[in-house]
């Protein structure tokens, strides 16, 4: 018996190729009438696989992991930087001092300080790396975690399964894709891109307002012609008028739906929490992405930045132009910003009862240079960096992996990135042994050719 | 989408003899939150403030002394040669509080 999505389907004991690819198509295809039909007919069995959720914090541009957490203050000044470790809730764990807030909860943060990766050190790598699990192949593109998901388990409600706030990922260097696309599995189960800054006056959700001049009623007529269309078209009905009608439907639905609208709307909220997650773009996206994991959606990334260039991020490469971040942005912005959002939604998690539903994956694309270059920033360094998860199945409180003494490589237990994608799978509940994706062509393929990190869930 | 910081924070801090405490911090931009001490008008501290709303400034040297809150106001990212930036800068948040050894 493999599950596809939450399907059962006895594959060796008389069930037919045809059968097989029927209940998966629909299961994987899943829209949620389709979900309620399989479901009444016997099918599904929602309790066989309890999927929980993802939220990803994306630090686009990459924290220097010897200057956030995996410090070396016993190393040589040109090597441990300018920040000092402080204790945290877990002896004898220490990370920077700007994360005072994050210190007090490191009793629920499972750190993974040996992630590496050996293929180029640009950010784009990174980032497939990261939300994919897989190196990049043009002829192939691998789908985001959050479409995978998406493709699998449907939508609960009339939210997309994956939404990323507050803009997809812009220019970071190269023009290869940042790996925040769906891939081979089609705009259908593309994620659901904000396109809007939640930390602004008025804010308005850009991708659900209307054209100009567009009103309830005339959205209603125009989806119930399309329907009569699409009823004609059925007859010669292709994967592609599948997707597309699945994709229209999205759309309609979170046009004309209040509560979808509601859930987009961080002034829902009290000044008191809003102010808890930090009035900046960052901080109201956090709390954005509590909400909408709330309201049913399955996997939100929140990127913490969509450029490197001419803004503060993590890039700090300090280099006096377009990248000149340096420790002076990491004290005073990044991780105040960073402490005060990321505390608050783990703690608003867990007051609502959502923490264990909800796995929360801090990752980043790779490390920095152990070495301060000679303007005093760091370069990109992919053989060894830290992220770390919070909720969900994992057990806090650890630290998985260290490095050597100047952070330059494993020291043991080295994890490379498919492992943490697998890792996300897992935590969410979904059995890599036997739930299966459809891959390229539709072939059913396993989530991710890794195994999960196995400490995670100890 | 550069980061937007909307309004202004602001908050209140009280003194009890060299104990200074703060409240809330309204319209709270999530930047680093520090106490600025001075000692007869000369910035001589600028410890953090987020995680603790209590402090008490350890030194006891004779003088008048200033203390307010801060928050770190984010303009742009630019810096001039000295590394220091040009239009992003430290605002006052709150009252003043002063005390005299």
């Amino acid at each position: 018996m493999i599950h596809v999505g939450q399907a059962n389907v006895p594959l060796c004991d008389g069930v037919s190729r045809r059968s097989f690819l029927q209940a998966g198509a629909t299961a994987m295809g899943l829209s949620l009438p389709t979900a309620m039909e399989l479901e009444a007919a016997g099918a599904v069995d929602p309790k066989k696989q309890k999927i929980k959720n993802c939220i990803t914090l994306f630090l686009v541009g990459s924290p220097g992991h010897l200057d956030t957490w995996d410090m070396k203050p016993d190393a040589p000044a040109d090597i441990r930087g300018k920040f000092k470790p402080i204790s945290t809730a877990v002896p004898g764990v220490q990370i920077c001092e700007h994360f005072p807030l994050m210190a007090r909860m490191m009793d629920k943060v499972a750190l993974i300080r040996s992630l590496h990766h050996n293929t180029g050190a640009s950010h784009e790598n990174g980032q497939r790396w990261m939300m994919t699990g897989y190196d990049f192949n043009a002829a192939n593109i691998q789908p985001h975690m959050g479409s995978v998901v998406s493709r699998v388990f449907g939508q609960k409600t009339s939210l997309p399964a994956s939404i990323v706030l507050p803009a997809k990922i812009g220019n970071t260097g190269t023009s290869t894709p940042h790996g925040q696309a769906s891939g081979y599995l089609g705009t259908a189960h593309a994620p659901f891109f904000l396109g809007s800054d939640p930390a602004v006056k008025n804010f308005k959700v850009a991708n659900l307002e209307p054209p100009k001049g567009q009103t309830d009623f005339r959205i209603n007529s125009r989806r119930n012609l399309l329907k009569q269309l699409d009823d004609l078209q059925r007859r010669t009905e292709t994967s592609s008028t599948i997707q597309r009608d699945t994709a229209y439907s999205r759309a309609f639905n979170l046009l004309t739906s209040p509560k979808t609208r509601k859930a987009f709307d961080p002034a829902e909220e009290t000044d008191k929490l809003r102010d808890r997650y930090g009035r900046n773009t960052f901080g109201q996206s956090c709390l954005l992405a509590r909400r909408l994991i709330e309201n049913g959606s399955r996997f939100v990334t929140v990127n913490h930045f969509d450029t490197v260039f001419n803004v503060t991020c993590w890039d700090m490469h300090a280099n006096g132009s377009s990248l000149d971040n340096t420790y002076l942005d990491y004290e005073r912005h990044l991780c105040p910003q960073f402490d005060q959002a990321f505390t608050a939604l783990i703690e608003d998690l867990e007051e609502r009862g959502l923490l264990e539903d909800t796995v929360v994956a801090v990752l980043s694309e790779f490390g920095r240079t152990p070495k301060l270059n000679n303007r005093g920033g760091r370069d990109h360094y992919p053989p060894a960096w830290t992220n770390f998860f919070v909720g969900g199945g994992v057990k806090g409180g650890q630290v998985i992996g260290s490095t050597d003494k100047i952070g330059a490589a494993p020291h043991d237990r080295p994890v490379l990135p498919p492992e943490v994608v697998a890792s996300v799978y897992t935590a969410m509940g979904i059995d890599l042994e036997t739930t299966m994706m459809p891959g390229p062509g539709s072939r059913p393929v396993r989530f991710i050719e890794a195994d999960p990190i196995k400490e995670l869930f100890g | 989408m550069d980061q937007k910081f909307e309004g202004t924070p602001k908050a209140e801090i009280s003194l009890d003899g060299r104990k200074l405490s703060r409240g809330e911090v309204t319209n709270d931009w999530g930047l680093r939150l520090q106490w600025q001490v001075k000692r007869d008008g000369k910035v001589i501290a600028t410890p953090p403030a987020r995680a603790e709303s209590r402090y008490e400034h350890p030194d006891k040297t004779p003088g008048k002394y200033e203390i307010v809150l801060q928050m770190w106001k984010y303009v742009n990212y630019k810096k001039n040669k000295q590394r220091e930036f040009i239009s992003s800068k430290f605002i006052d948040i709150s009252n003043t509080v002063t005390y005299t050894i």
